[in-house]
């Protein structure tokens, strides 16, 4: 392969990879807070078709972005309602949750199958995008790609250096120290479930504004199940949800231009690829996790005092 | 223990409650506290006082109420009479956060840590003052705290990399935190090493000597004579005697106080003729245990005495087949111990009846039909078939026969109070007709008309069986017992009939391991 190949493919894998490090940060912050979201895959199809329907009508790119992560807040509170109040099954609600998600978007978006929308514009930003080989693969992608640059630290900053984001995880290592210690880990674990839910809308959002620029059912196509994975193998924490996400954005890449070249390979099991790494890396990550951070108490709600 | 001059000196001999230190605001004040749960009254008017700088120690048996009155204190549950003061204003908690917030710390025998995060962020986890945290100086004001109070730890470790004395302290660092004005320390020896307990005891002192008030909680003799100015008993839900540690004459008048003598209900017995031995224990050590001797007939009736933690546990264990003996030979109904337990029969062997009636006993969300199966089922068995219907009579039966209210087989274990759910206990273990029967504590926690029932029935299995009886409550041992045996870390002090008035009389030192 040609340099120039390669690093077209390379600038691909960021572009597959960034939907899936929003809904990986985002499941991290929901499991941080004790609550397991299985609903991920459901809430970027949602939140796809909500900012793609945002920006067809409105014409605003920014406005669909809003729209997206609004989506994935909300439907992300009908699982903390599920779970915090009714004390509802976590691993129940959630796979309602990508049933009734996906399901909803592709209902709401047939009528709107195979039109476009103006979305985000690529950007080369500025000195950076000169740079030799680095500036083709990162710096001339649209905003989204950068916002996502940041947003591992922001998470990362959030867990571990606020307030906020110690209480959050005390709620879910052990809601009842954080009782004890005067905090509200319901209120806590609530927040965490509908960050993440902006986070995973964001990478819907993502999807239908700056991937495709159109409408197509299952867009969302296996990314939030492979996110769920993802957390598991970034042992929960932000910095290796990146590799995670990259990772998996080459392979996806990879396998797109594989059936672009027109090779012999049958695309079903091109299309394979990305899965069968999920299963790969998880029994790995299995395998190797004794303390892998995984929060103790981790799809267990709490229970009112009686 | 200097500063107390004001207070009258009293010897033990005639008990004062609510010992105070003249001019001195006490920092929590209890003033005739009771409450009462359904058919037990918990606490009886309990007036204590809790002052600064000195370390009270509140001593007494399980079920003697002494963690009802924590949980009043801490805010969790309200007084139906009496009320508290703290710094001379009355309280009246409606959540454990005022409680906190009126400075009473609780640490409790199960620790709320987060075992995943790092001692400082565990002690300042919902004080930490600001939105941004800064790591380097939460590390630094842990660390200078601990120094402050004699608690060396790492504020860097991960709790959960810690041991049990050094999780305590993290517990301890995090009331100091807040500036807990009085601490209270629930069996907080129960935990830790021999060698954790001495520095948790300099700790205690270390904090008492910085103004604090603490409450020790426990029933082991030794460690309270040993730390504390101050000591309370409880029992039955109330205060037996307050002294100060300095005029305690004997730890054996200590412990016949907390274990107690008053007798609150008085049951016939007539003597049964002693028939064959059923029960015969040689020079039994191990696990807690040193050379234990002792043999049981049917008939007879062998109460083990002490304060609990001194081997009863340890002794039921063994003779009910959950431990091998390590050294020594028990022979139950003339097999010994392994023959007898690999060819368990279900009916005409042993029935225990264990302390704990709601966790060992019954399984709390099955109905008493599936209650009754748990240790009959051979009984009802047809190949791989179980005869339910069977099951559901005999259960009926039973429940009509030993009077279980609610008269209902459909019942779930939980639902029935403490005394029915021991009456079904008893009538179930009964009726696998057992030649040997051991009960624990059997009357602990019920009321009068209940503790009269089992005490009844406990008489009467004496027609067909031996009893071995480990009791708290020497009340107890001395109405229902033939012979008792007075325990001692671990060991027998001395067994002896209930007729042998002198020895009786002794039963408190030997249970504060005084032989003479």
């Amino acid at each position: 392969m040609s340099p120039e190949l390669v690093i077209a493919l390379l600038a691909a894998a960021v572009q597959a990879g960034t939907p899936i490090l929003f809904a990986t940060l985002g499941e991290i912050i929901s499991e941080k807070a004790g609550v397991l979201n299985l609903g991920v895959e459901g809430v970027m199809a949602l939140s796809a078709f909500a900012a793609f329907i945002t920006c067809h009508l409105t014409g605003s790119a920014w406005l669909g972005l809003l729209a997206g992560g609004m989506a994935g807040t909300l439907l992300c509170g009908l699982h903390s309602l599920v779970c915090q109040v009714f004390l509802g099954n976590q691993v129940v609600s959630g796979l309602a949750l990508t049933l009734f998600g996906v399901g909803l978007a592709t209902f709401l978006g047939t009528p709107y199958v195979g039109q476009s929308t103006e979305g985000f514009a690529k950007i080369a930003l500025p000195l950076l995008s000169d740079l030799p080989v680095l500036g083709p693969i990162f710096f001339r992608h649209d905003v989204l790609v950068y916002l996502c640059y940041a947003s591992p630290v922001a998470v990362w900053f959030l867990l571990n250096r606020t307030s906020l984001g110690l209480g959050l995880r005390a709620a879910g290592e052990m809601p009842a120290a954080a009782a004890a210690a005067g905090l509200k880990p319901q209120r806590l674990r609530a927040f965490g479930v509908m960050a993440g839910g902006f986070l995973c809308g964001l990478g819907g959002a993502y999807l239908s504004l700056a991937h495709t620029h159109l409408w197509t059912t299952g867009l969302s196509g296996g990314r939030g199940w492979v996110a769920v994975a993802l957390v598991i193998f970034a042992f929960w924490r932000p910095g290796r949800a990146v590799i995670g996400a990259f990772l998996f954005g080459s392979v996806m890449a990879f396998q797109l231009r594989l059936q672009a070249t027109g090779t012999n390979v049958p695309s079903s099991l091109l299309l394979m690829l990305p899965y069968a790494l999920t299963v790969i890396v998880l029994v790995f990550s299995a395998a190797r996790a004794r303390r892998s951070g995984a929060p103790a108490a981790l799809g267990v709600n709490i229970e009112p005092e009686d | 223990m200097n500063g107390h001059e004001g207070s009258e000196r009293l010897t033990s001999a005639t008990p004062r409650t609510d010992i105070g230190v003249a001019d001195v605001l006490p920092m929590v004040r209890l003033c005739g506290v009771s409450k009462r749960f359904v058919q037990v009254l918990a606490n009886d008017r309990i007036s204590l006082s809790f002052m600064p700088g000195r370390i009270k120690a509140l001593l007494g048996e399980n079920g003697a109420g002494k963690s009802t009155l924590m949980a009043m204190l801490a805010g969790r549950f309200k007084p139906d009479a009496g009320h508290m003061e703290v710094a001379g204003q009355p309280v009246d908690f409606a959540s454990p956060r005022e409680a906190i917030a009126a400075g009473i710390g609780m640490v409790y025998q199960h620790f709320m840590l987060v075992e995943n995060m790092t001692v400082a962020e565990n002690v300042l986890l919902g004080q930490e003052g600001g939105i941004m945290l800064n790591p380097t100086a939460m590390r630094r004001r842990v660390a200078e705290l601990a120094e402050r109070f004699g608690l060396g730890i790492d504020a860097r470790a991960r709790v959960g990399d810690l041991s049990m004395g050094e999780r305590q302290r993290v517990e301890i660092l995090k009331l100091l935190h807040r500036e807990s004005k009085i601490l209270i320390f629930d069996e907080p020896t129960a935990v830790l090493t021999p060698v954790e307990a001495e520095s948790l005891f300099a700790a205690l002192r270390a904090m008492s000597a910085q103004g604090k008030s603490i409450v020790f909680i426990s029933h082991k003799l030794e460690e309270v004579l040993s730390v504390a100015d101050e000591i309370a008993i409880l029992r039955r839900g109330r205060i037996e005697g307050e002294f100060l540690a300095s005029e305690v004459e004997s730890p054996a008048e200590l412990a016949r106080r907390m274990v107690g003598r008053d007798v609150v209900l008085e049951i016939e017995r007539e003597a049964v003729a002693p028939g064959r031995l059923v029960l015969d224990v040689k020079h039994l050590s191990g696990g807690g245990l040193d050379d234990v001797s002792f043999d049981l007939r049917r008939g007879e009736i062998l109460a083990i005495v002490g304060v609990a933690g001194n081997g009863q546990q340890q002794l039921v264990e063994v003779v009910c087949g959950l431990e091998k003996p390590r050294g020594g030979q028990v022979d139950i109904l003339g097999q010994d111990w392994v023959n007898f337990f690999q060819s368990r029969a279900w009916k005409g062997a042993l029935a225990w009846i264990p302390e704990d009636r709601a966790g060992l006993a019954t399984c709390r969300g099955l109905n008493l039909t599936d209650n009754l199966l748990l240790t009959t089922r051979q009984g009802f068995a047809h190949g791989q078939w179980l005869e339910r219907s069977r099951a559901s009579e005999t259960a009926q039966g039973l429940v009509r026969e030993h009077n279980v209210q609610p008269g209902n087989i459909e019942a779930q274990a939980w639902q029935l109070s403490g005394g029915n759910l021991q009456k079904f206990v008893l009538a179930r273990e009964l009726y696998r007709e057992p030649r040997l029967v051991v009960a624990e504590q059997p009357t602990q926690g019920l009321d009068v008309a209940a503790t009269e029932a089992v005490w009844r029935r406990l008489l009467e299995v004496r027609k067909t069986a031996g009893l071995l009886l480990v009791t708290g409550d020497l009340a107890e041992a001395l109405q229902l017992a033939d012979r008792v045996a007075v325990m001692f870390r671990g060991r027998i002090m001395n067994q002896f009939p209930v007729s042998d008035a002198a020895q009786v009389e002794r039963i408190g030192s030997l249970m504060a391991g005084l032989k003479d």
